[in-house]
């Protein structure tokens, strides 16, 4: 059995009749692997990672055929249970590491409290573990910066303390929402990196929440890619990127400056994401995409578990490839 | 091709308080940065956050004076310009921000928003201002009906286009973008670029594109420069410095730069550590810390900006790294 199992997970926020933010996702991430969703903005991403650590507050309804994390049912979880998992065997790193640290404590403090809450240390076993997971995050001078507030960590250093809060429990499965994209590319690098390394000692589930798929194609294994709520393909990653079977995939790919290297005009997909009101009836691509039938507008195609590389696409790109 | 911004030697240091009793210190936040830029061709300012790109960009649209060096607009001098001629000048270097939520008014109409540079700076009347601004909005792939939403009716993507459309309202001769696709989806980002192609080609504006994405300033720019703590470590045209990179600092951030065709054989660039503080910067080189090829001259020597090839660079040894 998968560490984390998601069948058929749908968010709304409104009533039952509202239009999903997540519509029918499937997932599947083990121990030791590296999963990357990918999607623009309002896709669903960080709503689904919301969903499975129980955040989602009304008026968000999240149901679900299963939500499996390490044999715990998410969606049965008394608060208290789930509270106990949260942040012990499943933990979180956020876009911005300058909101996600409390200002008013310091980081030692901040680390230190994980270690009370989750592994019951305290006092000097405690402080010393702190500084442990300091060192290990590559903080230098650490012993000195357990004493440091907020803000006097640069953004780079913040987000190493944030990790460092991340895996303090040695969880299972860490979920890294947008992790680089406030930081600069140098030390989006070191970070990625030290994300890696971490990933591999510890044998941890990673999921790894971007919008830049030149990240994923150095770091994942899997790739999601999620369109308006929907999980559009799902695939392995040098397939993927070498041959992508949904025509949104293909889009995406093609939009990034270097893919059109040398060209005058990059390519493009004509139009946004539909919102709320405009959803189509059929293919949630299909007002947008260049390959578009008739039976497209009328009937929304599913994932399809035969293929090799999941689309959710009547007409998927490059098979003779794959 | 005509030289329509030429920058010398500009520099800008800003005091800051250390505390009530302290002397103030120094931040030499732009340090001797000159370029020259033609008529349609774009210079793109890299570098980490705190280099000095956007103080380079509150210059060179006079918002704020440079501390000495000199700066030429259409061949008029900045400094010593009369009020008459500022005004002038400002209206041929425009302006489009990092982030389209901040940089329009929530309250005024997307119309009048366009039309308020004809307003200052011309006598046009209303009904011609109108027909202005509706050119504009269609060459930037609005709809006419947009004339009378209100800024938080538009996606991000569509923001950053009006937000364009009023740069070029006047039609500069430079435009200053500082990171204007780093906050949108890269579907959206390449619309976006587009554009601003577009645009250039038909007005033959300059652009300076200030961005910190090495892929996207590799499909706008002519030119690039590199720029570290304040000062420049490499300008050359793009291909070359592309291809063969002379600064460490240039080289660090291209191999930094993530791709979507690893090479697992190709050894990655490691630079340690974080951008020092700039209110003590190290002596000799400033990246003489991080950087892995780093001697005795560096820590002691500032090195000159000099030409080397095709390209200006700031490194004691940027031969050994020509190709």
């Amino acid at each position: 059995m998968s560490l984390l199992e998601i069948k058929n997970l749908s968010v709304r926020f409104g009533d039952a009749s509202a239009v999903p933010v997540v519509d029918g996702l499937d997932l599947t991430v083990d121990r030791g692997q590296v999963l990357a969703i990918v999607g623009e903005s309002g896709s669903g991403k960080s709503v689904t990672m919301m969903a499975l650590m129980g955040l989602v507050e009304a008026p968000g309804i999240v149901s679900a055929d299963a939500l499996r994390f390490d044999g715990h049912d998410m969606l049965q979880l008394s608060k208290r249970q789930r509270r106990q998992v949260v942040g012990k065997d499943l933990a979180m790193i956020f876009q911005d590491p300058m909101t996600a640290l409390n200002p008013s404590y310091t980081v030692g403090f901040q680390i230190e409290e994980v270690l009370r809450a989750h592994l019951g240390l305290s006092g000097r076993a405690a402080r010393a573990r702190a500084l442990e997971l300091l060192q290990k995050v590559e903080i230098p001078a650490a012993a000195s910066r357990l004493d440091a507030y907020p803000h006097q960590l640069s953004g780079g250093m913040s987000q190493r303390v944030a990790i460092a809060m991340a895996i303090a429990a040695e969880p299972k499965l860490l979920i890294a929402d947008e992790p680089t994209t406030a930081l600069d590319v140098t030390i989006q690098a070191q970070i990625m990196e030290l994300l890696l390394a971490l990933q591999k000692d510890q044998d941890m589930g990673l999921i790894l929440i971007t919008h830049d798929l030149a990240v994923v194609a150095e770091t994942a294994q899997r790739v999601c890619v999620m369109y308006a709520g929907q999980a559009v393909e799902v695939g392995h990653v040098p397939q993927l990127f070498d041959a992508p079977a949904h025509p949104y995939s293909e889009a995406l790919l093609a939009a990034i400056p270097e893919h059109s290297e040398g060209a005058e005009r990059l390519s493009t997909l004509p139009g946004i994401v539909p919102g709320r009101y405009d959803r189509p009836q059929g293919c949630l691509l299909s007002p947008r995409c260049p390959y578009v039938q008739e039976n497209c507008r009328v009937q929304r195609p599913a994932l399809d578990p035969k293929a090799q590389s999941l689309a959710r696409c009547f007409y998927p790109r490059n098979q003779e490839v794959a | 091709m005509s030289v329509v911004l030429t920058a010398r030697e500009l520099t800008r240091h800003y005091d800051v308080s250390q505390g009530v009793f302290k002397p103030h210190a120094t931040v030499r936040a732009l340090n001797g940065v000159s370029f020259e830029l033609e008529a349609g061709k774009t210079l793109a300012v890299v570098g980490e956050s705190g280099c000095g790109k956007s103080t380079l960009a509150r210059q060179l649209t006079l918002i704020e004076e440079p501390s000495s060096g000199s700066l030429k607009i259409a061949g008029q001098e900045v400094a010593g310009a009369t009020k008459e001629q500022r005004k002038q000048l400002r209206r041929d270097v425009q302006m489009v921000f990092q982030s389209p939520y901040a940089s329009l008014n929530p309250r005024q109409k997307i119309g009048d928003q366009l039309g308020e540079p004809l307003l200052i700076n011309t006598s046009l009347s209303k009904a011609e201002r109108r027909e202005k601004v509706q050119a504009m909005m269609q060459q930037v792939g609005l709809r006419p009906e947009h004339y009378q939403r209100y800024p938080h009716m538009f996606s991000g993507g569509q923001r950053q286009r009006i937000a364009l459309a009023r740069a070029m309202m006047l039609q500069p001769k430079v435009l200053v973008a500082d990171e204007p696709t780093s906050a949108l989806d890269v579907s959206i980002q390449a619309q976006v670029l587009n554009l601003f192609m577009d645009l250039q080609q038909q007005y033959q504006t300059a652009y300076v594109f200030i961005s910190h994405n090495l892929a996207v300033v590799r499909h706008v720019a002519d030119d690039v420069l590199v720029m570290y703590l304040g000062r420049p470590a490499e300008m050359g045209p793009k291909e070359d410095l592309y291809h063969n990179p002379l600064h460490p600092y240039t080289q660090a951030l291209l191999s930094a730069t993530p791709t979507i065709k690893p090479n697992p054989d190709k050894p990655r660039i490691k630079i340690a550590g974080e951008l020092p503080n700039p209110l003590n910067p190290p002596s000799g080189c400033a990246f003489h810390k991080r950087c892995p090829y780093a001697t005795e001259k560096c820590v002691t020597d500032v090195p000159a900006f000099r030409p080397v090839g095709t390209r200006q660079v700031a490194c004691h040894y940027a031969e050994q790294f020509l190709k």
